[in-house]
C-alpha cells in the first residue's frame, strides 16, 4: 500500500516497481484518513507493507502512525516512510512510533529505483508476522 | 549713647558715642542730632523729632526704620536707633552700628535670591510639600508641567498631580511614613504616574528629600518628566520585538521554502528521465542532450536547496553543546572525504577539546577539507591542519598548496551561493564557506583567509576559550 497525495511520486513509485517487476498489487490512498477507512474495511485483506508520505492534507503521515500503531489490527504491518524531510524530528517521532524504515525520496529517479529495490529486496528476504 | 534737649542739641555723648562717630565729646556738645544724620535724611528727622517731641514715647530697637549714621569724616553707617524720652524733654538716643548685621542680611538675601533662581528656572519640576501634604512651592517648570498655575496649587494637597489610586492613597502613605519612618520615595527616587490639570498622565521620574526647617518638616520632590524616554524605550523594545519576529520567519521561510520546492522537483527530474527513457527512440540527439542537461540542472538545485536547509539548521535546530574532541571530528571529516592518495594530509597532534555542537564542528571541517581537496590542482597536495592556543580562543588552520584565491575575493567567497569557478568545471553550491562563516560567527568566532593565487591558501577560524577547557584538553 502506498499512502502518497503527490501524483509524480506515485506514478514513480509504480514506475519503480514494474520496472524491478514487483507483481504484488498496490493500492494508494491520498493521505493518512484515506489510508484508515481502506484498512478498517470489514473483510479487508491487508497490505503486508506500507509506503507511507509524510506531508499530507488532512491526515499527514506521523498522526496516521499515531492511530494505526495503536490498532492491534494494524500496528504489526511494517511501515517504511518515504519522505522529503529530512528533519531529525520527524526521524524520531517516526521511529518512536514504530516505522521499520526511513527513506527520503532522491530527486534523481535513478537513485529512487534503487530506493524501492532496496525495501523489495528486504522485504521479500523478511518474515513477516502474518 | 548721646542725649538731646528738645531743640535737637546734642547735650550729652559717652565714649563709644565719641567711637562710632569720631568726634570728640566736646566738638558733640557742640553739634545738633542732625549733623550726625546724611543730609538727605536731615529735612524728615527734623519733623520727626518734633513729632516725637509731642507724641513722647519709647521706641525699640529694629522696630523697622532703616536709618544711618554719617560720622565725621563723612561715612556713613547702618544704624539701629532707640529713644527713650527723659523728663524736661530730654531725649536718650542709644544708637548701634548694623552695618555687620546689614551685611550677613545683605548676604543671605542674595543667596536666597539665587537658590530661589535656581528654582525658579530649573527644567525640573520643583514642589516642596509640608507633612500634611499641602502644596508649599511650586515653580514655574512644575506650572508647565502639570498645567496648574502657582496660585491654583498652594495650599491645596499634592495628591491633585497624581492619578488614581495613587492619589487616595498619597495621605495614607504621608502618615505611614510619618508615623513608621519607613521609606517608600523619601530619598530613593523612583518612576511614577503623574496626572495634568486636564487629566493627561505622564510618567515621571520623581526623587522626594525630606528637610526641617526650624519645626517644621518639609519634602522636597524634584519631578523629572520621562515620557520621552519611555516612548523612546516602548519603540525600542517594540522594533526588538518586530526584529525577532522577523527573524524567526525568515528562519521558517527558508525551511519551508526549500521543503516545498522540493516536491515539484523531484516530479521535473522523474519526468524528464522517463521522457529521455520512454521516448528514446523518438529524440535526436540535441533532445536528448537537453534532457540530459536538464536532469543534470534538477541535480545542482537540489543541491542549492539542500544548501539552504543546511544553512538555514544552523542556529535554528540545537544540538547538544557537548565536549568535542578536534582530533576525531578531523579524522571523521577525512574519512568521509577519503582524498585521493596524491594529497597528503598533515594534521597537527593534540588538537583542542571544545564546547560545542559536534554536527556543527564537523560541517566545518568537512567544508574547509572539502574545499581544500577540490582545488588542488598540484600533482602533489598537501593539507595541513594546525592549532595554535591564544588566551582567549584557539585559532584554527586548514592550508592547502592548491590554487590560491587573490584578495580582491576574500569577501565574496564567504558569501551565500558565491563560487569563483564555473559551475560546470567544479559541482559547488557556494553553500560550504558561508555555512563555516554562519557556525564559527554563531560561537563567537571569526574566520578569514590568508592566499597567494598559484601557492595556495589558508583558512583561519577562531572558536573562544570560554566553554572548552584544559580538562577536557587533557581528558
Amino acid at each position: 500500500m502506498l499512502v502518497e497525495d503527490d501524483e509524480v511520486d506515485a506514478m514513480t513509485v509504480r514506475r519503480a516497481l514494474k520496472e524491478l517487476h514487483v507483481g504484488n498489487p498496490m493500492v494508494q490512498a491520498e493521505n493518512g484518513e484515506e489510508a484508515l477507512s481502506y484498512l478498517r474495511q470489514p473483510g479487508q485483506v491487508m497490505p503486508c507493507i506500507i509506503l507511507l508520505d509524510l506531508n499530507m492534507p488532512v491526515m499527514g503521515g506521523i498522526e496516521f502512525l499515531q492511530v494505526a500503531k495503536h490498532d492491534a489490527a494494524l500496528k504489526r504491518i511494517p511501515v517504511v516512510v518515504l519522505t522529503t524531510s529530512d528533519e531529525q524530528q520527524d526521524k524520531v517521532a517516526s521511529f518512536d512510533l514504530g516505522v521499520a524504515g526511513y527513506i527520503r525520496k532522491p530527486v534523481d529517479y535513478k537513485q529512487f529505483v534503487e530506493a524501492v529495490r532496496a525495501i523489495d529486496t528486504y522485504w521479500t528476504l523478511s518474515e513477516l508476522s502474518q | 549713647m548721646l542725649i538731646t534737649d528738645s531743640s535737637g542739641r546734642i547735650v550729652l555723648a559717652n565714649t563709644p558715642a565719641e567711637a562710632l562717630f569720631g568726634y570728640t565729646r566736646a566738638e558733640l556738645l557742640a553739634l545738633s542730632v542732625e549733623s550726625l544724620i546724611p543730609p538727605r535724611f536731615r529735612a524728615t528727622h527734623v519733623t520727626r523729632r518734633q513729632d516725637y517731641t509731642a507724641h513722647p514715647g519709647s521706641r525699640v530697637m529694629g522696630s523697622g526704620v532703616e536709618l544711618y549714621g554719617l560720622r565725621k569724616d563723612g561715612g556713613e553707617f547702618a544704624a539701629d536707633v532707640s529713644l527713650s524720652p527723659l523728663e524736661g524733654g530730654y531725649v536718650l538716643a542709644t544708637v548701634h552700628d548694623i552695618t555687620r548685621r546689614k551685611r550677613a542680611e545683605e548676604a543671605l538675601a542674595e543667596q536666597s535670591a539665587r537658590l530661589a533662581a535656581i528654582v525658579e528656572t530649573a527644567v525640573d519640576a520643583i514642589i516642596t510639600i509640608d507633612e500634611r501634604g499641602t502644596i508649599d512651592s511650586f515653580n514655574p517648570a512644575a506650572e508647565r508641567l502639570f498645567g496648574y498655575g502657582r496660585d491654583e496649587v498652594l495650599g491645596r494637597n499634592v495628591s491633585q498631580l497624581m492619578p488614581s489610586p495613587y492619589r487616595e492613597a498619597h495621605d495614607g502613605y504621608l502618615e505611614h511614613y510619618l508615623a513608621t519612618g519607613e521609606k517608600r520615595i523619601i530619598g530613593l527616587g523612583r518612576e511614577v504616574v503623574a496626572q495634568r490639570k486636564d487629566g493627561s498622565t505622564f510618567p515621571i521620574e520623581l526623587a522626594v528629600s525630606e528637610m526641617r526647617v526650624g519645626s517644621r518638616r518639609l519634602f522636597t520632590g524634584l519631578v523629572h518628566d520621562i515620557s520621552l524616554r519611555k516612548q523612546t524605550e516602548e519603540r525600542q523594545a517594540r522594533l526588538i520585538h518586530e526584529l525577532e519576529s522577523a527573524n524567526e520567519e525568515l528562519k521558517n521561510f527558508a525551511y519551508v521554502v526549500s521543503h516545498d520546492l522540493k516536491a515539484p522537483l523531484r516530479a521535473i527530474g522523474s519526468l524528464a528521465d522517463w521522457i529521455s527513457t520512454d521516448q528514446s527512440e523518438k529524440l535526436d540527439a540535441e533532445g536528448k542532450e537537453h534532457l540530459r542537461l536538464l536532469i543534470q540542472r534538477t541535480r545542482r538545485m537540489d543541491s542549492l536547496i539542500d544548501g539552504i536547509l543546511q544553512y538555514s539548521r544552523v542556529g535554528r535546530v540545537r544540538e547538544a553543546v557537548v565536549a568535542v574532541d578536534v582530533n576525531e571530528i578531523v579524522q571523521e571529516a577525512l574519512a568521509m572525504l577519503a582524498p585521493p592518495p596524491q594529497i597528503r594530509v598533515e594534521v597537527a597532534p593534540d588538537l583542542p577539546t571544545v564546547r560545542a555542537e559536534r554536527t556543527r564542528i564537523l560541517q566545518v571541517f568537512q567544508n574547509l577539507l572539502s574545499n581544500a581537496i577540490k582545488y588542488l590542482d598540484k600533482p602533489e597536495g598537501l593539507i595541513r591542519v594546525g592549532c595554535v592556543d591564544h588566551d582567549q580562543e584557539w585559532e584554527f588552520s586548514v592550508s592547502d598548496n592548491g590554487q590560491g584565491i587573490e584578495t580582491r575575493h576574500f569577501k565574496r567567497i564567504f558569501q551565500l551561493f558565491q563560487t569563483l569557478a564555473p559551475k560546470d568545471r567544479v559541482e559547488s553550491t557556494g553553500v560550504g564557506l558561508s555555512l563555516v562563516k554562519k557556525i564559527v560567527e554563531m560561537y563567537g568566532g571569526r574566520v578569514w583567509i590568508e592566499s597567494q593565487p598559484g601557492a595556495g591558501s589558508t583558512f583561519f577560524f577562531t572558536l573562544p576559550r570560554s566553554g572548552t577547557t584544559q580538562q577536557e584538553q587533557r581528558n
